[in-house]
């Protein structure tokens, strides 16, 4: 990769992302909006907005160079589904406490989900397929047993969960909004130091084993990584769905898949798309409120598509 | 004359973690052997004898239960298995059959990688010095002038060229090579044949499994001959490539063993059609 075209890249990356935050604070209901309205309201859900779509956008990354697997993204293992279980249980039994601005319940179950996935791969012989096959089955179970309680329970109730489970951004507060970003820019940082030994592992675990990497221990730091990455941005915005799916390849698209500059890069893209998302979810229905999953689906599946189909243009040629 | 050979396995067994009706549980049985330095031995044997579980678990890269595996591996004496991993990448390289990615990577990205093992702390340094092995590398293995191209347009060939380079830049004076020949056309099976020769004449060791018995013979000084998962005979290859041998491990086909004319190497003929 030229390092004059990667200076480029984080240039304009910089830049646009400077111009969405900027046009995401301004927009919207402008001019009964004071001073207080924006410090209060607006800022942090900007900044949780960001920084959430960093978060997801360089875990999908780095769990799919960890499985070798282009369609892996941050909910592929589960451990949404156990923020998920964790935020429903925690509604329905009246425990809305909240940590720094993170969901307490949502980000145990999390964590439960990860502890299971984590013990598992430390028994001896289990490779990264056996772990992904887990995962999604993990992943089912949670999904079932939210879909079980909610059937199960007074609907009134839980119809914050279901507005969650899209992705919600619209309960950030300042302080709250604040630590998550420090907690998010510090996993990043873990993960992105984590950058050799993904390297390798996007040759497969086998090779990634010859090159030198210790591939049970890296596997078992990345998944910590990636879990508390996961449970962090889902417990403290819903399920936003797939940015961390598509950011990832698009990022590898414009700085190839080193992943010392892709991270990062991939971490602006993320907080990019995710703000832009938010700031149209919150404007284009007024007074209504579209949830934020449903337009980064929007403008990431053609994308996705698009990136899709022209690579399989040069592969043929 | 050597005290400690540069490479040795002793008792290599592997076991099936499944074993179904006429599948043979072991598929290494207490194979044993040694290497010198500066030799490089063919690993030859019919399918499924076991040639490339053994490469693989010799350098370590099978994720294995305990219960499955025994034998020991001794690198110039000591136990290779206690090495810590980037310790075992920089002694023992093993290359794989087929070089593959799933996400794109330049050639050069790639042979680049191999300087994984060599790095301390968490950052690729693109130092000169670096660069300079990559060069080297790529150079000598007739690959440099594909070195922007992505992984996945590569031939079959080229990325075993590729493959090549990277072991060669990870600094080990061990090669485990599996099929490295085997989809290259007669120019570089020639070149790479002649590079092998040369590395063994610079203190590389090589251990080359390969299917093709006429091309081993060719650049291998000997040869280890396995059978559902036993050692057979180690030995020169001409002494191990023998009709007597040859008929033994591969009974359903007519073979004449003979030589080149040229080299004198031993040579395996189809001697009818049925």
């Amino acid at each position: 990769m030229v390092r004059s075209r990667v200076v480029r890249a984080y240039i304009l990356g910089f830049s646009v992302w400077g111009a969405v935050l900027i046009l995401a604070i301004k927009i919207g209901a402008v001019s009964d909006a004071g001073f207080d309205l924006i410090a209060q309201v607006r800022l942090p859900r900007v900044i949780l907005a960001s920084v959430v779509g960093m978060g997801l956008s360089v875990s999908g990354a780095a769990l799919q160079a960890l499985f070798a697997n282009p369609l892996c993204e941050p909910y592929t293992l589960g451990i949404s589904s156990g923020s998920a279980l964790g935020a429903v249980l925690g509604l329905s039994f009246g425990l809305e406490w909240a940590i720094a601005g993170l969901t307490g319940t949502s980000f145990l179950g999390a964590i439960f989900f990860a502890g299971i996935l984590l013990f598992l791969s430390r028994r001896p012989g289990s490779t990264n397929v056996t772990l992904l096959l887990v995962g999604v089955m993990l992943g089912f179970l949670g999904n079932s047993l939210v879909a079980l309680w909610i059937a199960l329970a007074d609907s009134n109730g839980l119809q914050g969960a279901l507005v969650w489970l899209f992705g919600d951004l619209s309960r950030a507060r300042l302080t709250g909004s604040l630590y998550v970003a420090i907690l998010v820019m510090v996993l990043i940082f873990f993960i992105w130091i984590q950058s050799r030994d993904l390297d390798a592992l996007l040759m497969g675990e086998e090779d990634a084993c010859a090159l030198g990497v210790d591939v049970p221990r890296a596997r078992r730091r990345i998944i910590l990584l990636t879990s508390l990455l996961i449970g962090t941005c889902v417990s403290a915005a819903g399920m936003v769905g797939f940015v961390g799916l598509v950011v990832p390849h698009f990022a590898r698209k414009c700085m190839g898949s080193l992943h010392q500059i892709l991270l990062p890069f991939c971490a602006i893209c993320g907080g990019i798309l995710l703000t832009f998302s938010d700031s149209i979810a919150r404007v284009i229905a007024r007074p209504y409120e579209l949830p934020v999953g449903v337009v980064t689906a929007f403008i990431g599946a053609p994308v996705f598509i698009g990136i899709m189909l022209k690579r399989n243009q040069v592969h043929d040629s | 004359m050597t005290p400690n050979p540069i490479l040795g396995a002793y008792g290599m067994s592997y076991r099936r973690s499944q074993c179904n009706e006429g599948m043979r549980e072991l598929i290494l049985n207490d194979v044993s052997f040694e290497m010198n330095r500066g030799e490089c031995v063919a690993l030859i044997g019919p399918n499924g004898s076991g040639k490339s579980t053994l490469l693989k678990l010799i350098a370590g890269v099978l994720p294995i239960h305990k219960k499955q595996s025994s034998g020991q591996v001794r690198y110039l004496g000591s136990n290779f298995y206690q090495f810590p991993p980037y310790k075992k990448a920089q002694s023992i390289v093993y290359v794989a059959a087929d070089l593959w990615a799933e996400f794109p990577l330049s050639a050069y990205e790639v042979v680049f990688l191999g300087r994984t093992c060599q790095e301390i702390g968490w950052y690729h340094r693109h130092s000169s010095e670096n660069e300079r092995k990559v060069r080297e590398a790529m150079d000598r293995c007739f690959c440099w002038h594909l070195r922007d191209r992505n992984l996945e347009s590569l031939s079959g060939g080229e990325r075993q060229l590729v493959a090549l380079a990277r072991a060669l830049v990870q600094g080990a004076k061990v090669l485990l090579l599996d099929e490295i020949l085997s989809k290259m056309d007669l120019n570089h099976q020639a070149m790479i044949g002649q590079l092998l020769k040369e590395l063994t004449s610079q203190g590389w060791s090589i251990l080359l499994v390969s299917h093709d018995i006429n091309l081993a013979s060719e650049w291998a000084d000997s040869a280890i001959l396995l059978k559902e998962g036993k050692k057979i005979l180690q030995g020169p290859v001409e002494k191990v490539i023998t009709q007597e041998l040859m008929e033994r491990v591969y009974p359903h086909s007519q073979l004449r063993v003979g030589s080149n004319p040229a080299t004198g190497a031993p040579k395996v003929f189809f001697s009818g059609r049925s």
